[in-house]
């Protein structure tokens, strides 16, 4: 099922091994040299910027092969738009397996003829469909499952677990009212389905290439459950997909256990995060906190959003401070100590860069008019009014 | 996930490429119950601060004109000096090379010391007009006591706010919003302030790397010279005189990538790539121009593929230069 060589997958996965093992300090540069000269692998870019700048020409030399075909195609196919995607479509896979065949695995290159071939796909079924979402979504699926247990990409497994969330959605809202109203529960379910699922297979699972798939699977599962439970989406969803305004001073239905959810499903996370030392389930919980306080926030402004700010800056400054405080003598479980396995480089450049997009002076009004300026960007959506 | 890894280090040692001791210290330290949330906590650190300030700096503009706005300018001052106060009392003091606060906290109460000055400065200015009209002096002084947080306390967010105040100082907006939105070069007058002070940047790499003075500070400050540099120039390739700055453009790259294989920077080499495309590719539209009534259109569509397919393997080479060099 797997396009690539066996063989260099498996020093490709060795390799990331080895280059984990380099930074964390445990072997030498010169070990990690000689391993990545003997081992042959397949060709990835592992920096996300070049990955991108491959990702950006590839859509160009994609976009502009069909281009090409297109200036015969019209001729032919002139009143059939559907078939002309298809080809586009087809353009797509057979690069993409052509690139395969000479080992590009995620190297940027191969990841534009996926996305192109995915997207040429969905709009194909659509326009050969007059724009059926159920039929669209349940296409994407199948094909991005495929080109997933094919050629591994992530990027197929996320667009996998979208697709087949719209599908469920859609079919729901086709079987009729009932299961309409009832969307929130039916995404809990599945989300619940495809935790266990995902879990269970996991733990049990030998096979080394679909590890990262299914933890992102995994991940995803935790991720839709919180939104389908979470207030703020359930209420402007609904007033989206069943055209039930809330009129004011009255609530959603169950609006009751969907405020208990959004705070109690990420509190939730973060205790379990911390007790299986779960790190992605840590994030995806104090994300979803955050979330959760926005969407109430969103509703019932106790606060005006610079005293909100300034009140949450003080109090996150304070609980982070003291428990830096506590945790920093202790060696073992959870602590302040550096993991050698884990990279702080990119969080530090994270935070310059926020720096130079949000905190920059402003220049002064030339005209002497009255100006504005001052240590920070304040003005739109830039800053985030979570607390 | 440790099981998984276990399996991949135990083969690294079957193939001969690690010892056995080196595996079984490696699995050691990850069978441990060991639980870092040090990244985690600076974020939360970071955001913190950022929220601070963001707050106080509406809370201030908000009470303009009234009773409150005395007592927040003094809770304000207050609060600068006792951060600056708990800054300097824990810091070893200046050093010329790379040097950290024992505790991360510090770093991020620099920067909220940092902002909540500049907020302070611009508050002044616009409430009792402190430097009359000498606009320049009131960007200008934020971002000396940026430059100062950066250089004394080796802070690299301030050092970024403090190129940002320069910036502003010759009426630039910079950064990577203002980039994207293409608001910046308005007014071309401002393009040539911009390629100045782009090259005073290098220039104070230069001296700053020959004097030892902060070196780990070089690569932020040839970012920002490369970005302003580059847009200066590509606005300008639309005007009158594009050759001479197709020409800078061109020389500009030829240093940027030198410097980024020097110091290993690929997201140097990264950028300098795409803006000297970009170049590229205005100065190919420029010829295809004159050329046009000689060559069909259609001609260059076909030529596309072509075109494109040369250019991914230019970059694949640039690429696989800079990793070759690089291991070395």
């Amino acid at each position: 099922m797997i396009a690539y060589d066996k063989n260099l997958l498996d020093n490709s996965i060795l390799l990331d091994e080895a280059k984990d093992l380099k930074n964390a300090g445990f072997i030498s540069k010169e070990q990690f040299e000689n391993i990545h000269s003997q081992l042959s692998h397949l060709k990835t870019n592992k920096n996300l910027l070049v990955r991108l700048g491959f990702f950006l020409l590839g859509c160009l030399m994609y976009s502009s092969i069909c281009g090409t075909l297109s200036l015969t195609l019209f001729q032919l196919f002139q009143n059939h738009l559907s078939i002309i995607l298809l080809i586009i479509a087809l353009v797509g896979i057979i690069g993409l397996e052509f690139l395969s065949r000479e080992n590009y695995f995620g190297q940027g290159l191969d990841d534009a003829f996926l996305f192109g071939f995915l997207t040429s796909l969905g709009a194909f079924v659509g326009s050969s469909t007059n724009g059926e979402e159920l039929l669209v979504a349940l296409v994407l699926t199948l094909a991005a499952i495929i080109t997933y247990l094919r050629y591994l990409h992530l990027s197929s497994a996320l667009i996998a677990c979208i697709a087949a969330t719209a599908t469920i959605a859609y079919t729901s809202f086709e079987i009729g009212e009932i299961t309409k109203s009832l969307l929130p529960f039916i995404m809990m379910l599945f989300a619940n389905i495809g935790y266990w699922l995902s879990k269970g297979t996991l733990e049990k699972t030998k096979n080394n290439y679909y590890y990262k798939g299914l933890k992102l699977a995994n991940n995803y599962c935790l991720i839709l459950f919180y939104l389908a439970g979470n207030y703020l989406v359930v209420r402007e969803l609904s007033i989206i997909l069943l055209g039930t305004e809330t009129p004011k001073g009255q609530d959603i239905t169950f609006a009751p256990f969907f405020y208990i959810f959004t705070f109690f499903v990420p509190v939730a996370y973060i205790l379990n995060g911390l007790r299986t030392r779960n790190r992605i389930m840590l994030w995806i919980g104090v994300l979803a906190l955050t979330f959760s306080i926005y969407s109430i926030r969103y509703y019932y402004a106790l606060l005006p959003l610079e005293i909100a700010l300034t009140i949450g800056g003080i109090i996150v400054f304070f609980f982070s401070y003291f428990t830096i405080e506590r945790i920093k003598e202790k060696e073992l479980g959870i602590t302040f100590k550096i993991d050698r396995f884990l990279n702080s480089n990119t969080l530090a450049n994270a935070e310059i860069l926020i720096t130079a997009t949000q905190m920059s002076i402003k220049p002064t009004a030339v005209d002497g008019s009255k100006m504005k300026f001052g240590g920070g960007d304040f003005s739109g959506g830039g800053s985030s009014g979570n607390f | 996930m440790k099981k998984l890894h276990q399996k991949r280090t135990q083969t690294l040692v079957e193939q001969d490429f690690i010892s056995q001791e080196q595996a079984s210290e490696i699995n050691n330290y990850r069978n441990r119950d060991f639980f870092s949330l040090y990244n985690e906590l600076k974020i939360l650190l970071y955001l913190s601060v950022v929220m601070f300030s963001s707050g106080m700096g509406i809370l201030i503009y908000q009470n303009i004109d009234t009773i409150g706005h005395t007592a927040i300018l003094s809770l304000l001052l207050i609060l600068i000096l006792v951060s600056f106060y708990f800054c300097f009392k824990n810091f070893d003091g200046f050093k010329k090379t790379e040097t950290t606060f024992s505790n991360p906290v510090f770093d991020y109460l620099v920067l909220a010391a940092n902002l909540l000055s500049c907020i302070f400065i611009g508050y002044l200015q616009l409430q009792y007009n402190t430097f009359g009209t000498h606009y320049g002096l009131a960007t200008l002084v934020p971002t000396l006591v940026s430059f100062f947080c950066a250089y004394y306390f080796d802070n690299k967010s301030s050092l970024s706010i403090a190129i940002s105040g320069l910036t502003a100082y010759i009426g630039l907006s910079i950064n990577p919003t203002a980039i994207l939105d293409n608001q910046i070069y308005e007014n071309p007058d401002l393009t040539y302030s911009a390629l100045g002070l782009g090259i005073l940047l290098i220039l104070w790499t230069i001296y700053s790397e020959k004097s030892k003075l902060k070196e780990h500070f070089s690569f932020i400050i040839l970012t920002f010279a490369l970005h302003l540099i580059s847009i200066a120039c590509i606005a300008n390739l639309f005007e009158t005189y594009w050759f001479v700055f197709e020409l800078i453009l061109g020389l500009s790259i030829i240093y940027f990538y030198f410097k980024s294989i020097e110091s290993k920077a690929l997201s140097l080499f990264f950028f300098l790539h795409i803006y000297a495309y970009i170049g590229f590719n205005v100065l190919l539209f420029k010829i295809i121009d004159l050329l046009s009534s000689f060559i069909n259109f259609e001609f260059y569509i076909l030529l596309g593929p072509v075109y494109f397919v040369g250019s991914i393997l230019l970059f694949t080479k640039q690429i696989k230069n800079f990793n070759k060099k690089n291991n070395k």
